[in-house]
C-alpha cells in the first residue's frame, strides 16, 4: 500500500490535519451542460469541511455571460465566509469597457484576489488587445489571473499564454487545466515563465501527469483546483496524494504554493 | 467494519498508441500498481484488443495475465459474419476454457454497427448467459450523444443485456444515463470518471448501489481518484463494499459458460 502519511490519513479520515487543501479553481452557480447536485453555497462549504479544504477561490458561472450580475453574486457570497472563500472577478474581453469597470470597481472588496479569464468560452484570444485593460489592472495591483487553457485552442492554448506571460511579468498566471491535451507545452511555459503556474483541474485525472509535472517543472509550480461544485475534491485529492511523488511535493501542490501566492492578496 | 475489497472493473494492459504517461506493459507492473492503490483485483483488457484487433489482443491478454489470480480476463467481440473469432459456440467454449467472463465492444474502432442486425442471436446468447458487455463511452464516436444514442438503441433491442458503460465523462452525464437506470435493470455503470461532487451519494440514494462498479480507466486515468472517492463517499458501508468490488464479483459469478 502507498507509503504516504498524507495519503493514508486522507483515505482513513477524508482529510489531513497537517495538509488542509487550498482550491484555487472553483466556481459557483448552475451550468447548462452538467447536472450538479451540490451547488448551493452551504453545500459547497459542507463539501470543503468533508474534504479538508481550508480555503477556495471561485468565479461565478453567471459572470461568464453576465459580468455585472455574476461578479456581484460571487463577491456577495464569498464575503459571508471570511477567510475561507475568495473571489475571482470574471472579465469578458468582448465587453472591455464593462469589464474594466468590473475588475476596477471591486478593487477594495475584501474577498477579491484575482481575475478569471475564459478565452475559449468568450471566443477571444488571450493575446488580443481587449484583454489589455484587465491585464494592466492586474499588473498594477499584482493580482492573480486564473485563465482557462486548453490544448489546441485558438484562444488559450499554452503558446498563447506564454506570449501574455512574457508581456506581463508582474502578473501571476494560473494555467487552468494546465493546457489540457498540450501538457508538455504548458509545462514548457511554466518552466520558462516564472509567473506561470500549472493548475490541476481535470488534468489531475491523467495518470502519471502529476509525476511528470513534478519531475519536469517542480512541485513548487503546481497548484490544486477541482472546479467545485463540478467535481468531488476527494477525487482530485486522491489523484494527487496517490501519485508517485513525495509528501513534500503533495504538501506543496495541495496547500503551500497557493498560500504563498495568496499571501498579501487576502484582506478578509 | 472491515475495509472493502476493491476490484477494478476497467483496467488495461499494454501501450496505447496515442501514448500515456505511465503505461503498464506487464502483469507484474499492473499488480504493483494495484498494490500501491490498495486494490485487490482487476478485470483487465489489453490495448491490442482495441487498437490492433481482438484477434491478436484477446490472446495477448490471456497470455499476459496467466497465473495472476488477482487479474481476470476480458475479450473483445467482432461481428459473427466475418468469422474472425470463430463460430459463437466455439467462442463461448473458448471463453469457458480461458475463464473469460466479460466482453468488450469497440464498434467505432472496429467499424461495425452494434445492434441486432449485426449480432442477432449472438447477443441473445450473451444476454442469456448473463455475460457483462462493456462499452467505452466513446464507443459510438467522440461526442457523448453518439454513444448514448447507440446505448439506447442497443438496450431497446436487447433489454435484458448486462451492459456496462465504462468511463463516461467527468461531466456526470446523468441526463443521458438516468433514464437507462430507470428502464433497464441490467444496465450498469463504471464510475471511474463519475467525478461529480456528491454524485455518488445522490445516485445511490435514488437508484441503489447494485449497478455501480468501481473502476479506474487505467492507465489513461489515475487509480487514486476513484479509489479515494469511493473510500470517502457518504454512501454507507454496505453500498461502499458493493461498489468497491462485490457488485463486480457478483456479476462475474452469475455468468453461465458452457
Amino acid at each position: 500500500m502507498i507509503d504516504s502519511a498524507i495519503a493514508r490519513e486522507y483515505l482513513e479520515t477524508g482529510k489531513c490535519a497537517t495538509c488542509g487543501v487550498i482550491d484555487v479553481h472553483a466556481h459557483f452557480g448552475a451550468f447548462g451542460g452538467i447536472y450538479m447536485p451540490n451547488d448551493s453555497p452551504e453545500q459547497m462549504i459542507a463539501t470543503m469541511e468533508r474534504c479538508g479544504v481550508d480555503l477556495m477561490v471561485s468565479s461565478g458561472h453567471t459572470a461568464l455571460t453576465d459580468m455585472a450580475r455574476g461578479n456581484a453574486e460571487i463577491t456577495a457570497i464569498t464575503e459571508r465566509y471570511p477567510g475561507r472563500w475568495y473571489a475571482y472577478l470574471t472579465y469578458n474581453p468582448n465587453y472591455p469597457d464593462l469589464g474594466r469597470q468590473e475588475v476596477e470597481g471591486y478593487e477594495s472588496h475584501p474577498t477579491y484576489v484575482g481575475i478569471k479569464f475564459h478565452p475559449s468560452s468568450h471566443r477571444y484570444p488571450i493575446t488580443g488587445d481587449a484583454y489589455r485593460p484587465a491585464l494592466e489592472f492586474a499588473a498594477s495591483r499584482r493580482l492573480i489571473v486564473l485563465t482557462h487553457t486548453w490544448g489546441g485552442s485558438a484562444y488559450d492554448r499554452p503558446e498563447l499564454l506564454a506570449e501574455v506571460a512574457r508581456r506581463y511579468p508582474e502578473v501571476t498566471f494560473l494555467a487552468g487545466h494546465s493546457g489540457h491535451g498540450q501538457f508538455e507545452e504548458c509545462m514548457a511555459v511554466a518552466r520558462e515563465c516564472a509567473n506561470v503556474y500549472l493548475e490541476l483541474t481535470a488534468a489531475y485525472a491523467v495518470r502519471g501527469l502529476v509525476e511528470s509535472m513534478v519531475k519536469g517543472v517542480g512541485a513548487h509550480k503546481i497548484v490544486f483546483g477541482c472546479d467545485l461544485p463540478w467535481f468531488d475534491p476527494h477525487y482530485a485529492i486522491g489523484c494527487v496524494v496517490m501519485a508517485h511523488i513525495s509528501d513534500d511535493a503533495r504538501r506543496a501542490i495541495l496547500r503551500e504554493n497557493a498560500l504563498r501566492l495568496l499571501e498579501g492578496r487576502r484582506r478578509a | 467494519m472491515a475495509e472493502p475489497s476493491y476490484m477494478d472493473c476497467n483496467v488495461s494492459l499494454g501501450y496505447p498508441a496515442a501514448g500515456v504517461y505511465r503505461p503498464c506493459g506487464t502483469a507484474e507492473e499492473l499488480v504493483a500498481e494495484l498494490d500501491w492503490a490498495g486494490v485487490d483485483g482487476a478485470l483487465v483488457h489489453h490495448a491490442l484488443m482495441r487498437e490492433q484487433s481482438p484477434v491478436v489482443g484477446n490472446r495477448a491478454l490471456t497470455e499476459a495475465i496467466a497465473g495472476f489470480e488477482r487479474l481476470a480476463a476480458t475479450w473483445a467481440i467482432l461481428p459473427p459474419q466475418t468469422g474472425e473469432l470463430g463460430e459463437p459456440d466455439a467462442l463461448f467454449a473458448a471463453m469457458a476454457a480461458a475463464n473469460v467472463r466479460a466482453l468488450w465492444a469497440f464498434p467505432d474502432d472496429h467499424r461495425y454497427i452494434l445492434g441486432r442486425a449485426t449480432f442477432g442471436a449472438f447477443l441473445d446468447e450473451v444476454t442469456a448467459r448473463r455475460i457483462p458487455l462493456f462499452l467505452p463511452r466513446d464507443a459510438g464516436g467522440p461526442r457523448p450523444p453518439d454513444t448514448w444514442n447507440l446505448v439506447y438503441r442497443l438496450l431497446q433491442e436487447y433489454p435484458g443485456l448486462t451492459l456496462v458503460v465504462a468511463a463516461h465523462g467527468p461531466w456526470g452525464e446523468d441526463r443521458f444515463f438516468r433514464p437507462l437506470l430507470e428502464q433497464y435493470p441490467r444496465f450498469h455503470l463504471d464510475i471511474s470518471r463519475y467525478e461529480l461532487d456528491c454524485g455518488l451519494r445522490e445516485l445511490v440514494g435514488r437508484y441503489g448501489h447494485e449497478r455501480l462498479l468501481y473502476g479506474s480507466n487505467f492507465p489513461r486515468n489515475a487509480m487514486g481518484g476513484p479509489r479515494m472517492m469511493v473510500a470517502r463517499a457518504e454512501i454507507g458501508d454496505d453500498a461502499r463494499r458493493a461498489i468497491a468490488g462485490d457488485n463486480l464479483r457478483r456479476l462475474l459469478a452469475e455468468v453461465e459458460l458452457p
